[in-house]
């Protein structure tokens, strides 16, 4: 097996790793491979064919495929070299990287891993649903991948469990189809996905929303034949007398990703079980010298159009680190009180301006977000709103964080 | 009398609430742009939506190609576009921005295709 | 004009498939009669997969017998079969007085039955054997084992299958009628003409025995459930750890090593009235969390990947919980049937003896010719995975195949997902291939995969949507398509 010597490996070929590309090229770095699992680059760009994608980078409401399109394009323009069909099976700390193509073993020695595989969804065995196994019982993404994609429908008399994004998104897509889609279930007592959502996939189409409910068991002997349901109070637990049965042939289950890290421990990078993504500092560099992460990997994002921007900023350090090596030291931590669950990322240096992304644990209503160290408030953002379906970003300057202490983000 | 808006024109989707009179907006607050108004007032008049769905290929790499309207029609009309997209068969090669079907149902909006679908085999 | 088979077995788990398989020793004209879309579907695909020692059940009775003698040969079945085998040892834990009775009482047993090996360990050499292991001491029982119970019926079957044996799915009997000494076998399908029947029908084996006209016995069934864990736990655990045996030398919540690298948790044990409900219920899961954490230290809610469950079909006596042995006869008024009702543990280490019990009970009446083209070798699936990587070159310039990943969490490949689809006893579902490779095994539980299976079986079955089923009969997983 010949080691194929690479700056660059970008493990993913989806809207973050695609972006990270063209920026990496734009910055003068040419020796890049990106490693895709799937046939087509694109990522689940892929399979989100409903509009919204781009408003903000484009000014326009594109769908998903035409915004991973424009990176492609991109791509192609640019002579980036991308293998498809190849999945990577190894990553090590010393930035070697395998993968499985029909033409053998690729084995790649990289100046810098770019991590970029997206997420995964959580699954029904792993939120423990009570009852039976039968099919019928299907996750969000995989309904979308079957519908749009593989041409399959894949039922009929459909509930909804989670109301993120995605499960709102399938509701609409169902019904379009000619399914009937009787309700969506959320055991939150606030709707996880973006308020338009609920809008235009929901109310558009009649769809009831339960808020505070969750399903307490799944009946079928080989096909799916009905879910029980039960209000449940502040602590989650199911409040007993509540139970409601519905007849359905068709579970859909949108509770929540999760960044795809196991290769990524592999390589010995760190995570922060808060985001269930690595740890990483201003550069987006992980713990593992020469690694670094961006877009869903790192952390769940709701707007492609940050993984982008997200994707890019990581291209300029690691242009950086390509040409001319170890980055500046990151060692001030950040850390937050407990109405935020997580910053990105978790160490800047000082020397540079950043931004901060974030999201609130539950929803607030005409609040300020500060950015405290040594007790001095360092920035202050007032918001209308704050949801944790919307992740905020503030932008801030390096030079004013003069000490080697913690800096604090709290919610007033 | 007093309505409530989620605008559904951009992910910030700015609720709004509005002073409402038959079909008249009087007063209008919680929109942080221009479109937050044109959205209720169209919500009032005609309500209209984009869609997104998809239309059978025949001889690509996939087996469907993904398609939107290039501008959002009535609300009421969305199963009826649905119907019309549904009895499109193309043939691949398909290139993305194609118009699949020109002024669909005379509701001034083409149906595009929004992927590419080059010839092949889709097993 | 159909073949009389001579021997027609109803139920193809572990033990209706070892039985298959020790009777293509001889030249007779077997089938196998199963009511659902693939072998090892109900009992025998819903427990610890544990290899039993044998020092639990009564000395002298079928249990024990075959148990002992399941165990001391399985290095041999294991290399024929070519299925995966651990012989861990077992550490029986004890915090109490009472529990360190309990712990003599069954060594005391197990030497009786002929086990090898017991010894009642301390705390110190029981952290040193499993420091994931709560406790105060233990008995070692170093002839426990692990495997697989889907590639090991699997295995068996194939093996049959190979030797000459039919498999019949989608084939559940619903009458059998004795006339001019054929039995005639009636299925949803069809009707089978055979010289004897053998009822190992598990769950339903009071139903076949009682068709057959060998009425009087009474199933209970035990329902346990279990929590499979990500192979991250399994880093912290090599063999099955168990709390000290009740007075019935019943076993509470364990923790088990799977032999593919997850953990098990559990199983409880509730009497049920329905043999179909396999419902996970939450108080039970609730307590699975509690007594897993006292079991298995390293337990994380977050390491839970799935939750399933097994009903154990109990012969007991009627109105009571008052369980019996195994029932292996052949009686002379019913004749040529050769009946096994209320197998369960250790059914799965005992697989093989209680087949050869049953050929034992076969030739009382007639003779035997051995089957010269026999062979008792069976190879399985190559594991991609497992391999170094100049093999998995190897393997992906002889067959281009190996190179696609499908399954990325447990890394399996088209080649291997190929072979599983075309397995020879013609199994069509995403089970069948699930428990053939492993895929959707993983922490994504066929996230990502599971659309590319069913791809896989469309092209390769050529099937319509609507055709593919999931795991039982009747359990579709599409419409149709979405565009004509």
């Amino acid at each position: 097996m010949t080691v194929i010597k690479k700056d660059v490996v970008i493990i993913g070929g989806g809207s973050a790793g695609l972006a990270a590309a063209v920026q990496l090229r734009k910055k003068g770095i040419s020796d890049i491979v990106i490693l895709e699992r799937e046939k087509q680059l694109g990522g689940i760009l892929r399979q989100c064919i409903h509009d919204g994608f781009g408003l903000a980078r484009f000014k326009e409401a594109l769908s998903g495929p035409e915004y991973s399109q424009r990176f492609i394009d991109e791509v192609e323009k640019l002579g980036i070299e991308t293998i498809t069909d190849a999945t990577v099976i190894d990553i090590t700390s010393e930035k070697k990287v395998i993968a499985a193509s029909k033409s053998g073993l690729l084995e790649y020695e990289a100046k810098a891993v770019v991590l970029t595989m997206g997420c995964r969804e959580r699954t029904r065995g792993a939120i423990s649903i009570p009852g039976t196994r039968p099919s019928g019982v299907y996750n969000a993404g995989v309904a979308q991948a079957y519908i749009n994609l593989h041409n399959t429908m894949v039922g009929k008399e459909v509930i909804i469990l989670g109301s993120g994004d995605i499960g709102m998104i399938m509701a609409r897509r169902m019904t379009l189809e000619g399914a009937k889609v009787k309700a969506v279930f959320e055991i939150q007592p606030y709707p996880s996905g973006l308020p338009r959502n609920i809008e235009q996939c929901l109310n558009d189409y009649n769809i009831p929303l339960y808020l505070s409910h969750t399903i307490t068991k799944i009946k079928g002997h080989s096909r799916l034949e009905g879910i029980t349901v039960s209000k449940v109070d502040e602590n989650f637990r199911p409040i007993p007398g509540t139970e409601k049965d519905y007849a359905c042939d068709t579970l859909i289950l949108s509770v929540g990703l999760i960044p795809e890290n196991e290769l990524s421990l592999s390589a010995g990078v760190e995570l922060d079980n808060r985001t269930k993504g690595a740890i990483v500092d201003e550069n987006y560099q992980t713990n593992v010298e020469g690694i670094f992460a961006a877009g869903n990997v790192l952390q769940v994002h709701d707007l492609v159009d940050f993984v982008s921007i997200e994707a890019e900023a990581l291209s300029e350090s690691v242009a950086d680190y390509v040409n001319k090596g170890k980055l500046s030291e990151c060692c001030i931590n950040i850390t937050t009180d407990s109405n935020i669950n997580h910053t990105i990322p978790q160490k800047i240096s000082g020397a540079k301006d950043f931004k901060l992304s974030m999201r609130v644990r539950k929803p607030f209503k005409n609040c300020e977000i500060h950015v405290i160290q040594n007790d001095e408030v360092i920035k202050t953002v007032k918001l209308k709103k704050a949801i944790p379906a919307e992740m905020i970003q503030i932008k801030l300057e390096g030079a004013k964080f003069k000490s080697p202490d913690d800096i604090k983000v709290v919610v007033r | 009398m007093i309505k409530e808006y989620t605008c559904i024109i951009c992910p910030n989707g700015c609720e709004i609430e509005a002073k409402i009179e038959g079909t008249t907006i009087l007063e209008i607050e919680g929109a942080t742009c221009s479109r937050g108004k044109e959205y209720v007032e169209q919500e009032l008049i005609n309500p209209k939506r984009n869609i997104a769905t998809s239309v059978s290929v025949e001889g690509g790499i996939l087996p469907l190609v993904s398609v939107r309207l290039t501008k959002s029609i009535p609300k009421e009309r969305i199963f009826d576009v649905m119907n019309e997209i549904k009895k499109i068969k193309l043939k691949a090669p398909v290139t993305i921005s194609q118009v699949v079907i020109k002024n669909v149902l005379s509701l001034d909006s083409d149906v595009i295709a929004t992927k590419n679908v080059v010839e092949g085999s889709n097993i | 004009m159909k073949q009389t088979y001579d021997v027609l077995i109803v139920g193809s788990g572990v033990v209706g498939s070892a039985i298959a398989r020790e009777f293509s020793r001889y030249k007779l004209k077997i089938g196998v009669l199963e009511k659902e879309l693939d072998v090892c579907c109900e009992t025998s695909g819903r427990n610890s997969g544990v290899l039993h020692a044998g020092f639990t059940y009564k000395t002298g009775s079928l249990r024990a017998q075959c148990a002992v003698e399941g165990n001391a040969e399985f290095e041999k079945v294991s290399e024929e079969l070519d299925v995966p085998f651990k012989r861990t040892g077992k550490l029986v834990i004890g915090f109490t007085d009472k529990d360190m009775e309990s712990l003599l009482k069954y060594k005391a047993l197990g030497e009786a039955n002929g086990v090898k090996g017991l010894e009642i360990i301390d705390k110190k050499r029981l952290q040193e054997l499993d420091s994931s292991a709560g406790g105060e001491f233990a008995m070692l029982a170093p002839s426990s084992g692990i495997l697989n119970p889907f590639t090991y019926t699997v295995a068996l079957a194939e093996n049959a299958k190979q030797n000459g044996v039919n498999f019949y799915f989608n084939n559940e009997v619903i009458d059998i009628k004795r006339e001019n000494g054929i039995y005639k076998v009636k299925t949803v399908k069809d009707t089978y003409e055979t010289r004897w029947v053998v009822n190992s029908a598990g769950l339903n084996s009071v139903v076949i025995s009682n068709m057959l006209g060998i009425d009087g016995y009474t199933l209970g069934g035990f329902k346990g459930e279990y929590f499979l864990l990500d192979k991250k736990a399994g880093k912290h655990i090599s063999m099955p750890v168990y709390p000290a045996p009740d007075e019935k030398g019943g076993f509470a919540t364990h923790a088990t090593p799977t032999v593919d690298g997850n953990v098990l948790i559990g199983p409880s044990s509730e009497f049920i009235e329905d043999f179909e409900d396999y419902g996970v219920t939450q108080p039970v899961l609730d307590d699975l969390i509690k007594d897993g954490m006292k079991m298995f230290k390293p337990f994380k809610k977050e390491d839970i990947i799935r939750s399933f469950s097994g009903i154990r079909p109990k012969l007991i006596v009627k109105g009571t919980r008052q369980t019996l042995d195994f029932v292996i006869e052949r009686r002379n008024e019913v004749p040529n049937v050769i009946n096994l009702v209320g197998i369960e543990s250790p059914g799965l280490t005992g697989a093989l003896p209680i087949a050869r019990r049953t050929v034992a009970l076969f030739k009382e009446k007639e003779e035997l010719i051995p089957n010269e083209k026999f062979n008792p070798r069976r190879k399985g699936i190559l594991n991609f995975s497992e391999q170094s990587n100049e093999v998995k070159k190897e393997l992906i310039e002889k067959d281009s195949n190996y190179g696609e990943i499908i399954c990325r969490c447990e890394c399996i490949t088209k080649g291997e997902i190929l072979e599983a689809v075309h397995n020879c006893l013609g199994v069509e579902t995403v089970t069948g291939i699930k428990n053939r490779t492993r895929v959707t095994m993983g922490r994504c539980q066929g996230g990502y995969c599971e659309t590319r299976i069913t791809e896989i079986i469309n092209e390769e079955k050529n099937k319509n949507k609507e055709d593919v089923m999931y795991s039982r009969v009747g359990s579709y997983m599409f419409e149709g398509k979405v565009r004509d």
